[in-house]
């Protein structure tokens, strides 16, 4: 029962996040300069053509009348139509989603397949004084170096040596898996390169306070093997902070996804919502970013879920 | 005699029924070319679009009335052939075999509708505009149009390949089933089969287009690819086989790709110098102050530093159109050591020396904050205290081409079209109405002389209108020419077989595309 009242609390948490983010967004893309008519038009246009366009739209009306209306609207899971296209952004959204997803799939997974071994192995060997400046040195490097830079340079790099590897060139993975993969690689690699450096760091920490514990030198002053002492005390204890750090990681992502997906045009969401702002296509960057705002409060309620089922000193003390 | 006629008879049939065969033989065989385009579609309405990327693609799937030849010249397009009944009337005579990409044969009715809704200033917009008024607009029979002008008009010809003037079927736009904000239909070379928002354009050959055995490719795939690098790696790996590029450095960028040839298009295009000349607090309301911005501005320096040297100094009066007007005008004349110190002495004399003034360079183009940098240090030099401002597009246009201003200098450029008198007209109170009446000052005298060099034909009273027009618009110091506009065209001429105009005042980049061939 206490869990299930902590997952509505979440929950109803959850929706009124949501709910202030598509408020937020919504005013803060009125009050940009310039507007949907200007841009379909360009500069040399009539003021009679340009009414024309915002009364097509709608984009006379009261803001708070256009904001009640496409919330009325999203609620019975309309999500209108791009002012560009005239397609239903839903669609455009869906026919998307698959790039993205598999961008942060990548680096999400090569984040966790590199950082973590290394993040471990440095905090085993942390006495070993090469091992750990080589462990500071890439987490420092890998934290301190924006994906744009790294993405800038490699999208250079690239396209003067295909080295194998393709700039620009995004194929769905089920129409072409190997052309998908050449494609994707070099962005999800930009992408993974911070998480690698964060898993890696926190893992490092982790494990380094855990090493600590009285009950890892118990298990060591009782012989157990080291394999076993690993596995079952130093990994398990120090997943906790690694979950929290990985589900940060993850909304991370998907601001960084738009900046990759722009430097590789990767046709993703996040490419999508950029033109969109660009456009000042206001429809789709409310939906999108209510996406958006959807996954990450969904994550981080997922991860209270989860920690309050790991521990239950957490569950008790929201209920108290 | 007659033996031999009949053998000529016999002779000229196999020839021509060969190349019939040889054009049967090659329609629909010709594979697919992919051009890498750096920018999206952004308005599917070529009567109210307003920019030169969506200008591009327009031209490969509608055609207009007549079209330009690489002299700028005019040449056949819907219309086969026009004549000039009088200096008020037209006469165009459409090719009978001009069909619509559904089948439909276009008519004399879908060019006169045309024409009303390009003159209905709600749905016309901007364009109509320049066509002047008409008396009537009238369908002869199905294949002859008559335009009566209310006033003789000598550019209304050199209007019409513009691409706004393309001709939608609006037989089908009456009756419901064909809107042009979202729907794409024309009797050009090619049709859409697929659009993918910001991903791509798949085209396939227009069926019933009029000219036979055109185009020679099945499928004209377009991908969209903003970043350069990604243009030139597409090139390098044979994902696209043509590409165009705004980067003056392109040449350099492609010299080690193999297979590539850059063909550098010149255009009639020029970039410009926006100056905010009524703006409450703006320091440009005093003429002193725009005519000492004038001065300091090195266009040399412009070409040489942004653009490597390749492009040409340029005045309001295209300099790729060929005519000699605005060469001698002081402003770009006289050495620059004594432009800087006229623009210094002039600063001091507004007491305008120290000014602070923003010069925006947008990001829609990578050119222009480059621009813009130089204009800052032109600036600068007579002194100024000029600062860039590097905006996204529609913070751009709402801060520049708006009632309310709120600017001191913008870079922008302006299409040349084919002839001065066209984009002189945007200098005037009638042809800034509604985008530049922001930032431009009134002046009568203008007004009076652009529509003078409008109504004269071509010869030495034009030019010397020209001159004087040139004359008030540097004095006016609000508009400002800066240098020429090049496109740069990149092709694996290893793969494929392009025809690429040297010289391009519409926006048809792939003029030629119909003629594009797969060599493998």
């Amino acid at each position: 029962m206490r869990l299930l009242l902590h997952i509505a609390a979440r929950m109803g948490m959850a929706l009124l996040t949501m709910l202030s983010v598509s408020l937020i967004v919504f005013v803060a893309m009125r009050m940009l300069p310039g507007g949907f008519e200007m841009i379909i038009l360009g500069p040399i246009q009539t003021e009679e053509a340009r009414a024309v366009i915002t009364e097509q739209f709608g984009l006379d009306r009261s803001l708070p009348e256009q904001f009640l209306s496409w919330l009325v609207a999203v609620l019975h899971g309309d999500f209108g139509i791009s002012m560009i296209t005239r397609i239903p952004i839903a669609d455009e959204i869906l026919r998307r989603l698959g790039a993205t997803v598999q961008l942060t799939a990548m680096a999400v997974i090569t984040a966790l397949c590199v950082g973590l071994p290394l993040g471990v192995a440095a905090g085993l060997a942390d006495s070993s004084t090469s091992v750990r400046t080589c462990g500071r040195l890439v987490g420092a490097l890998g934290a301190s170096t924006p994906d744009f830079v790294l993405g800038v340079a490699l999208v250079y790099i690239f396209s003067v040596w295909s080295l194998g590897l393709t700039v620009g060139g995004y194929v769905p993975f089920f129409e072409d898996p190997l052309a998908n993969l050449r494609a994707m690689i070099l962005p999800a690699s930009t992408l993974s390169v911070f998480g690698i450096a964060l898993i890696l760091r926190t893992t490092r920490e982790s494990v380094l306070t855990v090493m600590t514990e009285g009950y890892i030198t118990g298990a060591v002053a009782r012989g157990d093997d080291p394999a076993s002492i690993v596995r079952r005390h130093v990994l398990r204890n120090a997943s906790l902070p690694v979950m929290t750090v990985a589900t940060i990681y993850l909304s991370l992502l998907l601001g960084g996804a738009v900046i990759v997906e722009i430097l590789f045009t990767v046709p993703g969401v996040g490419l999508y919502t950029w033109n969109a702002l660009l456009n000042r296509d206001y429809g789709v960057t409310q939906s999108a970013v209510l996406l958006f705002s959807g996954v990450i409060v969904t994550c981080n309620m997922l991860v209270d879920i989860a920690y309050a089922l790991v521990d239950p000193r957490i569950r008790g003390r929201r209920q108290q | 005699m007659a033996i031999w006629r009949f053998v000529n008879l016999i002779a000229a049939t196999l020839v021509t029924g060969s190349l019939v065969l040889v054009g049967a033989a090659q329609a629909g065989s010709g594979g697919s070319i992919a051009w890498g385009k750096p920018t999206e579609v952004i308005s599917f309405d070529p009567h109210v679009s307003g920019d030169g990327a969506s200008w591009s693609f327009f031209h490969l799937v509608y055609d207009q009335l007549l079209s330009t030849d690489d002299d700028f010249g005019l040449a056949p397009g819907l219309a086969l052939s026009w004549e000039e009944v009088s200096a008020t009337s037209y006469r165009f005579h459409l090719n009978p075999d001009a069909t619509f990409s559904n089948g439909r044969a276009v008519t004399s009715h879908d060019v006169v509708a045309n024409f009303q809704r390009l003159t209905n200033p709600e749905s016309g917009g901007v364009w109509g505009k320049q066509l002047g008024e008409f008396e009537a607009i009238e369908a002869e029979d199905d294949h002859t149009v008559r335009f009566d002008l209310a006033l003789p008009n000598p550019v209304f010809l050199k209007v019409l390949p513009l691409t706004p003037y393309s001709i939608l079927p609006m037989t089908e736009f009456e009756a419901g089933t064909f809107d042009p904000a979202v729907d794409i239909l024309g009797s050009g070379p090619f049709m859409v089969a697929e659009h993918l928002q910001d991903e791509s354009w798949t085209l396939t050959r227009n069926p019933h287009y009029h000219r036979a055995g055109h185009p020679l490719i099945d499928e004209l795939v377009i991908r969209i690819l903003p970043d350069d690098s990604a243009r030139i790696a597409a090139l390098r790996d044979g994902r696209v086989d043509i590409a165009t590029f705004a980067n003056p450095d392109t040449p350099l960028l492609l010299a080690d790709v193999p297979g590539v040839e850059v063909v550098v298009q010149n255009t009639t295009n020029y970039f410009r110098l926006d100056v905010s000349a009524i703006e409450e607090g703006s320091p440009f309301t005093d003429l002193r102050v725009r005519q000492a911005a004038h001065y300091a501005l090195d266009r040399e320096a412009i070409s040489n530093i942004v653009f490597g040297g390749q492009a040409i100094v340029d005045y309001p009066v295209p300099a790729g159109l060929g005519y000699e007007a605005c060469r001698d005008d002081p402003f770009y004349v006289m050495p620059r050591d004594e432009r800087l110190a006229k623009a210094r002495a002039l600063l001091e004399e507004a007491g305008a020396t120290g000014a602070r003034v923003g010069v925006i360079g947008s990001s829609t183009l990578m050119i222009y904050p480059l621009i813009a940098q130089v204009v800052q240090a032109n600036l600068n030099e007579a002194g100024f205290d000029a600062f860039v401002e590097q905006i996204p597009a529609a913070e751009w246009y709402a801060r520049v081409f708006a009632e309310d201003t709120d600017f001191d200098l913008a870079v922008s450029w302006f299409a040349g079209y084919t002839d001065p008198a066209i984009v002189l007209f945007w200098w005037t109170q009638a042809g800034a109405a509604g985008w530049a009446h922001g930032y431009t000052i009134t002046d009568d005298r203008l007004d009076a002389l652009v529509a003078r060099t409008r109504m004269l034909p071509e010869g030495e009273e034009r030019n010397d209108a020209l001159a004087e027009v040139c004359s008030v618009i540097n004095e006016n110091s609000n508009v400002l020419a800066l240098v020429n506009k090049p496109d740069y065209v990149a092709l694996r001429s290893d793969l494929i077989e392009a025809r690429i105009g040297r010289n391009e005042s519409t926006f048809d980049n792939l003029k030629y595309a119909e003629e594009f061939s797969r060599l493998d």
